[in-house]
């Protein structure tokens, strides 16, 4: 089993899930996380972000001080088969890929236990 | 490829976030949570609290990274010696990264 985490634009959220659960991964957990990329965020791009409203307003003033200017986005985390992950990373870059810098990023970790609390038993997939 | 989840002070996290950009690593995503420790949350006076709110840093970097990241995060979310509450480094193994914009794989 693996951990497939995805970072991305909060726009792209129901996209997201749609596709996913049309190619068969309905279970996921997601939330919402701030943060920024390799590049950083520089003025004239905030401008453009706030334009298409992507950051509420109010967000904006508490997160992009000058210690730190964080962008909103969704982390999804999805526990797929090892045969899945290919599909699974397919499908995400897919449905979020725009070509600009702060589309995300996709990683897999290894998971090396399941357990279903509704009956104790070891689950064998991420379902 | 590692990843680094650091569970430190929320009063820390602009302080560790310009001391990561500074010393190149830009890339941080930030979350918040609730938890507690070994020392079952803290008591003041009758009122016990045992959800104290921390945030969660999570960064990926390379292998070679990893001991400076956590040097620089070790020493910034430090508020003394040996103080309680400090915080948690976590670091466990990444088997792929892509970037969604480019459909290429590596950071």
């Amino acid at each position: 089993m693996k951990e497939v985490m995805a970072f991305i634009r909060t726009n792209r959220v129901n996209q997201t899930k749609s596709a996913l659960s049309e190619n068969g991964f309905p279970a996921f957990t997601c939330r919402p996380v701030l943060g920024r990329g390799k590049s950083g965020i520089d003025p004239g791009t905030l401008d453009i972000v706030l334009a298409q409203g992507e950051l509420p307003r109010n967000s904006v003033g508490e997160h992009l001080t000058e210690a730190g200017r964080l962008i909103a986005k969704r982390v999804f985390t999805l526990i797929v088969n090892d045969a899945d992950v290919k599909r699974v990373v397919e499908v995400i870059i897919e449905t979020n890929r725009t070509g600009n810098k702060g589309d995300g990023k996709i990683f897999v970790l290894p998971i090396l236990e399941a357990y279903q609390v509704r009956n104790g038993e070891i689950a064998t997939d991420g379902y | 490829m590692l990843l680094v989840r650091a569970i430190i002070r929320p009063e820390k996290v602009g302080l560790v976030m310009q001391e990561l950009a500074s010393a190149g690593f830009p890339a941080v995503t930030k979350m918040d949570v609730y938890g507690r420790g070994k020392q079952k949350g803290i008591t003041v006076g009758e009122v016990h609290y045992d959800e104290i709110p921390k945030e969660m840093l999570l960064i990926i970097c390379e292998d070679a990274d990893k001991d400076d990241l956590v040097k620089i995060i070790m020493r910034t979310a430090k508020t003394g010696d040996g103080a309680f509450g400090d915080g948690r480094i976590f670091v466990s193994p990444v088997e792929e990264a892509y970037t969604v914009s480019t459909g290429k794989p590596g950071l």
